[in-house]
């Protein structure tokens, strides 16, 4: 009876936490087009969350594409078609690896710090203060972090697929001979708008909810069990919050890809 | 001279600021007159403050006269009615002017 | 009162989910004075700020802010009303990723088009209030308490609030800085005319400062009046509060030990209420383990107990 009950309560909360991160999306928007205009603050986190960010990016996204290079050359060498190297690693870097990838590295290296950092705000009480100063903290703290998420994770992407067809090149074509013309043009013709679109439209959508989950877990930490924690608190909503924005990134990733 | 009376708050601090400023540009010694100040905010204050700053550096003559009760108590707890120097009649500061 | 109150609180009750915190109570602040918020730990205090403030909504009741219930007030009358207001919290709540001088300038730069000379020498004029002019540039990370407090009260008044609270402005600090905080309260009351509503229970404070003390409780309102009148009180939890009296807690023998020990400690009652893994008092009684017939009662201590099962 206890194990149904507390799948109930799990269930619930799971219910009304999503419900709360939709409700802060349309807080979010409703009042960033509110002045004053937090240009300031979306900049900085634009660099927190991108700019810093983009070291991890590059290597990741270089050696990604030198795996792909490394096991599509086995695969395909084995069918005699390794002219199809620069298509197959295109593709799959700008439909697949790169949104997903660059979305699971900006969770683990800006999703958990924004977690942490609005999770110690709401425990120390600097969130009421904003509130008590009339300064709206869905505004000041929320909105900016939301929206440089939506900015920088795409731009991010172009940039890992980018190094990432780069690193496929130079295992391919420099490590294992294949015709640098076979890979550059086979990338040139298989690789279609719709493709590139897809990736984009991945990214924006990666970008959104990485950001907006894991504000949301740090921002109503006191609303959840965690909150009369204090630091254990802060730590197990910010693991919750990178498993969580992890899950959704790879489940949206599916979905999109079935309807787009 | 410049004669300021009644409230002196965030909105009209910087009009204040702007008159003060303005006026020591054209080169002329500045006294304020305070009798009629029935509430000066610290935006106020901060103004009359930037204007001696400048006054100083320009080396022209600043001061405020016959300041109200109300704003001396607040100049009194910004510890600031020792920085300005205060006149009580316009005499005593037009004599300052003639060497 | 001669005047409307600052802050009119009526009825109010207000419950974390089934806990009732407050019961039912009503009060005034008075305008332009210094009313203290007093009570014992757990009476309250916290909730009635947090309430007043408006960060907690009240299960019932109005509370009054300078003329607007902020129990039913739409955000943007909750936000004007807020801009007179300033807050210094029990913890500072300074912000973290900011200097001193950034933290106090904060609600000017969000509020107003002041110009930047402006700002800068009305910082400094709020941090030499409180003393803290030098310390513009430091972290709040860097700050001692009392330093703490001081930029918190800075920040508090820098747009020369109608409304002040303090939060235990006394909490964990020594009594030279804590003095020089009561002057300060005191000073602001009478130079800008500052309604000012402080929580605390530091009584050397409160005698100081006060002009009315409000005592809490557990959840109710126990007096309201100037610091004669409480002084005169003779209700025996308020004698109790000021002269410093522990609380007495009458202790029955029997229960005290059955509480400790966490069974019955008669010798050869069976205790029903053991389970292999409670640590208890090593029983005499051979009945006292049952399952398998493994007593271990001839050995001292749990270990033995939760291994004979």
């Amino acid at each position: 009876m206890k194990t149904i009950e507390s799948m109930g309560n799990a269930v619930l909360s799971s219910l009304e936490q999503t419900g709360r991160t939709l409700l802060l999306l349309l807080i979010v928007v409703y009042r960033i087009v509110q002045p004053p205009y937090q240009f300031y603050a979306i900049v900085r986190q634009i660099y927190f969350i991108g700019a810093r960010s983009l070291s991890v990016i590059i290597i990741s996204g270089v050696t990604i594409g030198m795996v792909l290079g490394l096991q599509f050359y086995n695969t395909l060498e084995r069918f005699g078609s390794v002219d199809i190297l620069g298509s197959a690693v295109a593709l799959s870097v700008l439909r697949e690896l790169g949104p997903v990838m660059t979305a699971l590295m900006v969770v683990g290296r800006a999703g958990s710090a924004i977690c942490a950092e609005l999770g110690i705000m709401r425990i120390s009480e600097q969130v009421d203060a904003l509130e008590c100063m009339a300064i709206n903290p869905d505004k000041y703290l929320v909105a900016p972090k939301v929206i440089a998420g939506l900015i920088s994770v795409p731009l991010l992407t172009c940039i890992f697929s980018v190094v990432a067809i780069f690193g496929g090149y130079f295992v391919g074509v420099v490590l294992f001979g294949v015709s640098e013309g076979s890979y550059i043009n086979g990338m040139i013709d298989a690789v279609v708008w719709s493709d590139v679109r897809l990736g984009l439209v991945k990214s924006f959508i990666f970008g959104l909810l990485v950001t907006l989950i894991c504000c949301a877990k740090g921002f109503y930490i006191h609303l959840s069990k965690s909150g009369s924690l204090g630091a254990e608190g802060v730590s197990y909503v910010t693991t919750d919050a990178v498993v969580i924005s992890s899950i959704a990134v790879l489940f949206s990733d599916f979905l999109i890809g079935a309807i787009l | 001279m410049l004669v300021l009376s009644g409230e002196i708050d965030l909105n009209d601090s910087p009009v204040l600021r702007e008159t003060i400023l303005a006026s020591l540009e054209d080169g002329k010694p500045l006294l304020i007159d305070m009798q009629e100040v029935s509430y000066i905010d610290s935006s106020g204050i901060a103004s009359l403050v930037e204007g001696f700053q400048k006054a100083k550096k320009i080396d022209l003559h600043y001061g405020l006269l016959s300041i109200s009760s109300p704003a001396m108590q607040v100049l009194t707890i910004t510890r600031l009615d020792k920085i300005f120097t205060l006149y009580d009649t316009e005499d005593s500061f037009i004599d300052l002017l003639e060497p | 009162m001669e005047s409307s109150p600052a802050i009119a609180v009526r009825d109010l009750v207000v419950e974390y989910g089934s806990r009732r915190i407050l019961k039912s109570i009503n009060l005034d602040i008075p305008l332009g004075q210094i009313s203290v918020i007093m009570g014992g730990s757990g009476a309250g205090k916290s909730t009635l700020l947090r309430t007043m403030l408006g960060l907690k909504k009240p299960t019932s009741g109005e509370i009054r802010v300078l003329g607007t219930n902020i129990c039913s007030a739409g955000a943007r009358q909750l936000e004007e009303m807020r801009k007179q207001m300033g807050v210094a919290f029990q913890g500072g709540a300074l912000f973290t990723s900011m200097t001193v001088g950034e933290n106090i300038q904060l609600p000017l730069r969000q509020h107003t088009r002041l110009d930047e000379n402006t700002i800068q020498i009305m910082t400094r004029i709020k941090l030499d209030m409180v003393n803290m002019m030098p310390h513009e540039h430091l972290m709040p990370s860097e700050l001692s308490g009392g330093m703490t407090k001081r930029a918190a009260l800075a920040r508090a008044i820098i747009m020369d609030p109608k409304l002040l609270f303090f939060d235990e402005p006394s909490a964990g600090l020594d009594p030279i800085t804590s003095a020089e905080l009561d002057e300060l309260i005191i000073k602001l009351k009478e130079s800008m005319n500052m309604t000012i509503v402080v929580v605390t229970h530091e009584l050397e404070s409160v005698f100081k400062i006060a002009d009315r003390i409000a005592i809490l409780g557990e959840g109710e309102l126990l007096m309201v009046g100037t610091p004669e009148e409480i002084k005169a009180s003779e209700d025996p939890r308020i004698v109790g509060l000021l002269n410093r009296t522990p609380r007495q807690v009458a202790v029955d023998v029997d229960d005290h030990l059955r509480r400790l020990a966490g069974k019955a400690v008669e010798p050869g009652i069976p205790d029903e209420a053991a389970s292999p893994d409670e640590p208890g008092v090593p029983g005499e009684s051979a009945s006292a383990k049952t399952a398998d017939g493994e007593s271990a009662n001839g050995k001292s201590g749990n270990k033995g107990a939760a291994e004979g099962q």
